[in-house]
């Protein structure tokens, strides 16, 4: 809404030479809008280093790192689990992929029966909140002998990643235009090689974004990873729902600085591959 | 630089023949997928939902009843934030996402750019952690206003109660929806808004006009996920309102952990599912119908 | 795909490839509820004596999070294994509230082995015995007793209010200053609510401690709950046990009821004031023990006992719980009193006396009670 306000603004006039007066509104703003995004976030950066913060010091009255200390005590397992988050978020990313590309595919241009339901059935693990389920989960996946192992919470996880990665897919490969697949149909390639040469690079974007999603929705994940990961493979997450939920603020605040710098190193691999993919095609 | 290079539109375009091979073939493909959320999810479900319906050994309502009784006030709080949060949530995307693409000012551009995203990398328990300290009447938000004496110790309040509840929401999820419309209307023909600049149009009134409809799809299926992911948060309502109406999960985590009564928790459930399935159906619905 | 999945494969053959290390070698799992503090009791301490003791063997430890929500996770973990028919549990050993042992025993999760062990002799205290109305004996072992009472600032509250009636009439007089959240939000809170059904309600509270359960006790409730409803709302209600201390730590309430444990963990951890005090008011706010508890299906029975036996020497209970952790006693204070100098003992009683602990530390009611006063709460005090 203030963007809004100052794309209006900023339309009436045509900064002249000199001094660019509409870095005042815009600063405002951006400056409204810094504060609301990284008030929070300053929060969790001064919690991680508080030794000691209360009533009435607005700020902590001692830093110090023992937190730390605690965090990556040998006996804390905090590296393994972050090597086993950042694993089975790599592995849901690729499972996710490989599993909604053809569904997306299919759902955006074939002739599917009940498409909406097939649609809303990927919404469920995300809509029926599953406190509920996981005993259910957790003895199917006992019998299966997948409790305890990586593939067991890579599979926990795909289930929550398709919602985002089936429905982007297919708003993803909806958006790409169908003429230029029976373009290079009509000038002999398969039905296959027309979609890898040319719809799958259109969409890929699309596709990309919605691996973001999956790949944080993996990190994040709670309870599928102790019903079936612990306590033979341990996530992060385990170790910040129990410092988060119980109030030990330097705990959680570190661990959850643990898992933001993978999600936005991710994030930006993704970007890069992304901008050199998009210029690739621009010479053709 | 966008993430997503091109606008997404809902549904796929049936009009032509080379593009109708079988039903079977399409079945084929959705159904790896398919058959990972049926076996891994809804047919332990099942059990789940069957239990809702289980009063003292027989089926019947009875969960359902005493769910109403104990919890319609819950419901309804739970559907209105949801609603409102996806509300301010579509408004403040489609507002960045705008000023991303229409913005004249390449240095505030690619600073809104770099400052949007944050808070998606901050997993939900987190938030609520982070903004129950912040937003408290004593919180580091109050505390750095006063200090900048933008108001005075007596002006501050709490916000933890359901606008809590909403601001946690809109702080988190609004990166989410923003990038996938920032990158739809990236990708929007540059000629056209062009043109429209030419012709005198307001940047507003193009926003409005054109670059929302041309991603209104992907607009949708991003608050349609966003709706659907809230409605499902725990840590959330737990973490920052402590006031009675409350929303479905906590009830949910309350009737098992107090009383290990899977019954009622499976009723709230299936509410809880339906809000979700009936929303995603109405998109869906009217996606079939732009189609047509 | 098969490409896909084989670093995970690897990865999980590693995992396996570990476990099944020679047979001497045990790796014990332990499983708690409880705040972080739990965790890092048996990381920090336990689990390194542990295996100084008994060299070869490791312990891992994985907490399932605070509250009932905690150990809920536990029963529904057994839950699974059992109806999966697993022959071998993943667990050795867990650390659950009171409350879900009825459960765990109801649904034949576990071992009694409090005989096998010797110090399941110096445990005398009826909670270990009877939980919530369910007779417990031999399968469990207290680890640690824990007390809800009121936490203040004494700044604000000079004199702390020493029963139920003063604690209403100060509230009344000092709106929205006493803080606490209700009973979704943990049960700091609930119990709160107990206390003052105890204190106010018509009934008899022993009858609702011991039993025996009458459906007629139930509808004697209605004044208490209506006066509860009033005081409510000119309560604060707080997000959670971790909220109740968390608004007290910033000032924006005066007084608050608390887990007693939290309330030293949250004062060591530098975020409550070092000045705040605790105090529990007459005729008595519940408490509950975290037991230890062994599944019958544990692939390290005896490793398994033997941690217990001696998680509860007098020795770890006077070093362990007592002087590092701040918790009261699991076996009874006689074994663990000679362990200590005078000054560690005495500090674990600074703000609480023996005497009150003893006069006015309750247990729970028993669980169908329980569950109608939580149900009756919703319908009559917040509805």
């Amino acid at each position: 809404m203030m963007a809004q306000i100052d794309v209006t603004s900023a339309s009436q006039d045509r900064p002249a030479m000199g001094v660019d007066l509409w870095w005042i509104p815009r600063g405002l703003v951006l400056g409204l809008l810094a504060f609301v995004i990284f008030g929070p976030l300053a929060n969790l950066l001064l919690w991680t280093v508080a030794e000691r913060w209360y009533f009435p010091h607005a700020l902590p009255i001692d830093y110090g790192f023992s937190y730390w200390g605690r965090v990556f005590a040998p006996r804390g397992n905090a590296t393994e689990a972050l090597a086993n988050s950042l694993t089975v978020a790599g592995l849901t990313v690729v499972v996710s992929l490989a599993l909604a590309i053809p569904a997306g595919y299919a759902l955006a241009r074939l002739r599917l029966p009940f498409r909406a339901v097939i649609l809303i059935a990927f919404l469920i693990p995300q809509a029926f909140p599953n406190l509920t389920v996981y005993v259910n989960v957790a003895r199917l996946f006992y019998q299966l002998g997948l409790n305890g192992t990586i593939p067991g919470v890579v599979l926990v996880h795909v289930t929550h990643g398709l919602v985002y990665a089936v429905w982007i897919a297919t708003a993803a490969f909806s958006a790409v235009d169908a003429e230029l697949e029976e373009a290079a149909r009509s000038i002999g390639a398969g039905a296959l090689r027309a979609f890898l040469d040319v719809t799958l690079p259109l969409a890929a974007p699309g596709l990309l974004a919605s691996a973001i999603f999956v790949f944080l929705e993996s990190l994040d994940e709670f309870t599928g990873s102790y019903f079936v990961g612990a306590p033979d493979v341990n996530m992060l997450p385990l170790l910040l729902y129990t410092a988060g939920a119980g109030g030990n603020y330097q705990v959680a605040s570190i661990t959850a600085l643990l898992l933001l710098v993978p999600s936005i190193g991710f994030m930006l691999v993704v970007e890069r591959f992304l901008k050199s993919d998009v210029l690739s095609k621009v010479g053709r | 630089m966008s993430l997503i290079g091109h606008p997404i539109v809902p549904g796929g375009r049936f009009s032509r023949k080379t593009d109708m091979p079988t039903p079977a073939l399409g079945l084929l493909l959705v159904l790896p997928a398919l058959a990972v959320i049926l076996l891994l999810f809804v047919v332990p479900l099942a059990a789940s939902v069957a239990g809702a319906f289980e009063v003292g050994g027989g089926f019947g309502f009875g969960n359902f009843i005493k769910t109403f009784e104990l919890y319609t006030s819950d419901i309804l709080f739970t559907l209105m934030i949801v609603s409102l949060s996806t509300a301010i949530i579509g408004a403040l995307a489609i507002a960045i996402g705008g000023y991303l693409t229409l913005g004249e000012n390449p240095r505030a551009v690619a600073l809104l750019r770099w400052l949007y995203r944050w808070p998606m990398f901050v997993p939900f328990i987190v938030v609520g952690q982070v903004l129950r300290t912040f937003l408290a009447k004593n919180g580091l938000m109050n505390n750095v206003l006063i200090g900048a004496g933008l108001i005075t110790p007596m002006d501050a309040t709490s916000f933890l109660d359901w606008r809590g509840i909403v601001i946690a929401f809109v702080w988190k999820q609004t990166p989410f929806v923003a990038l996938l419309v920032a990158g739809a209307m990236a990708s929007v023909d540059r000629g056209t808004l062009e043109a429209a600049r030419n012709l005198g149009a307001s940047r507003v009134r193009i926003l409005l006009e054109i670059l929302v409809p041309q991603v209104a799809g992907t607009l949708m299926v991003a608050l349609v996920l966003s709706f659907v992911t809230m409605m499902s948060v725990l840590s959330v309502p737990l973490m920052i309102n402590a006031q009675s109406p409350t929303m479905i999960t906590a009830d949910i985590a309350f009737r098992i952990n107090a009383y290990g009564d899977y019954g009622v928790a499976n009723a709230l459930g299936v509410v809880s599912l339906i809000a979700s399935a009936g929303v995603a159906w109405l998109y869906l619905r009217h996606s079939v119908k732009e189609r047509a | 795909m098969q490409s896909l999945l084989k670093p995970a494969l690897v990865a999980s053959a590693l995992t396996l490839g570990l476990a099944a290390a020679p047979a001497s070698a045990a790796e014990l799992t332990v499983i708690t509820a409880g705040d972080q503090n739990m965790v890092d009791y048996v990381n920090q301490y336990l689990a390194p004596l542990f295996e100084k003791q008994y060299p070869g063997n490791t312990v891992r430890v994985v907490g399932t999070g605070p509250g009932d929500a905690g150990s809920q996770k536990i029963v529904e973990r057994f839950e699974a294994q059992k109806q999966a028919g697993s022959t071998t549990w993943d667990t050795d050993v867990a650390v659950v509230h009171e409350k879900f042992v009825g459960p765990m025993i109801t649904g034949a999760y576990l071992e009694a082995y409090r005989d096998k062990i010797s110090t399941g002799k110096l445990v005398s205290r009826s909670n270990a015995d009877m939980a919530l109305g369910t007779k417990v004996t031999g399968y469990v072992m207290p680890m640690f007793n824990s007390q809800t009472a009121i936490a203040y600032n004494p700044a604000l509250v000079p004199n702390p209010p020493k029963s139920y009636a003063e604690l209403a009439d100060w509230a009344k007089a000092h709106p929205k200053q006493f803080g606490y959240n209700g009973i979704k939000g943990g049960a700091s809170g609930v119990s709160f609510v107990m206390g003052w059904i105890y204190a106010f309600g018509d009934g008899d509270a022993n009858k609702l401690m011991n039993g025996p359960f009458e459906a007629a006790e139930t509808k004697k409730w209605d004044a208490a709950f209506a006066s509860l409803r009033d005081f409510t709302r000119n309560a604060t209600l707080t997000p959670g046990n971790a909220g109740t201390l968390d608004l007290l730590s910033r000032g924006e309430i005066a007084m608050g009821p608390v887990w007693v444990d939290m309330f030293y963990s949250w004062q060591a951890n530098g975020q409550l004031p070092p000045d705040f005090k605790l105090v529990l008011p007459a005729p008595g706010m519940p408490g509950q023990p975290m037991h230890y508890v062994i599944p019958a299906k544990s692939a390290n029975k005896e490793l398994a006992e033997k941690f217990v036996e001696l998680a509860t020497s007098p020795k770890v209970q006077a070093e362990g719980i007592v002087k590092r952790f701040n918790w009261y006693p699991g076996i009874d204070a006689q074994y663990v009193q000679p362990e200590l100098d005078k000054a560690t003992w005495d500090k674990l009683f600074i703000a609480i006396t023996p005497e009150d602990l003893a006069k006015n530390g309750k247990p729970f009611p028993i669980a169908p009670y329980n569950s109608a006063i939580l149900e009756a709460y919703e319908r009559q005090a917040t509805n």
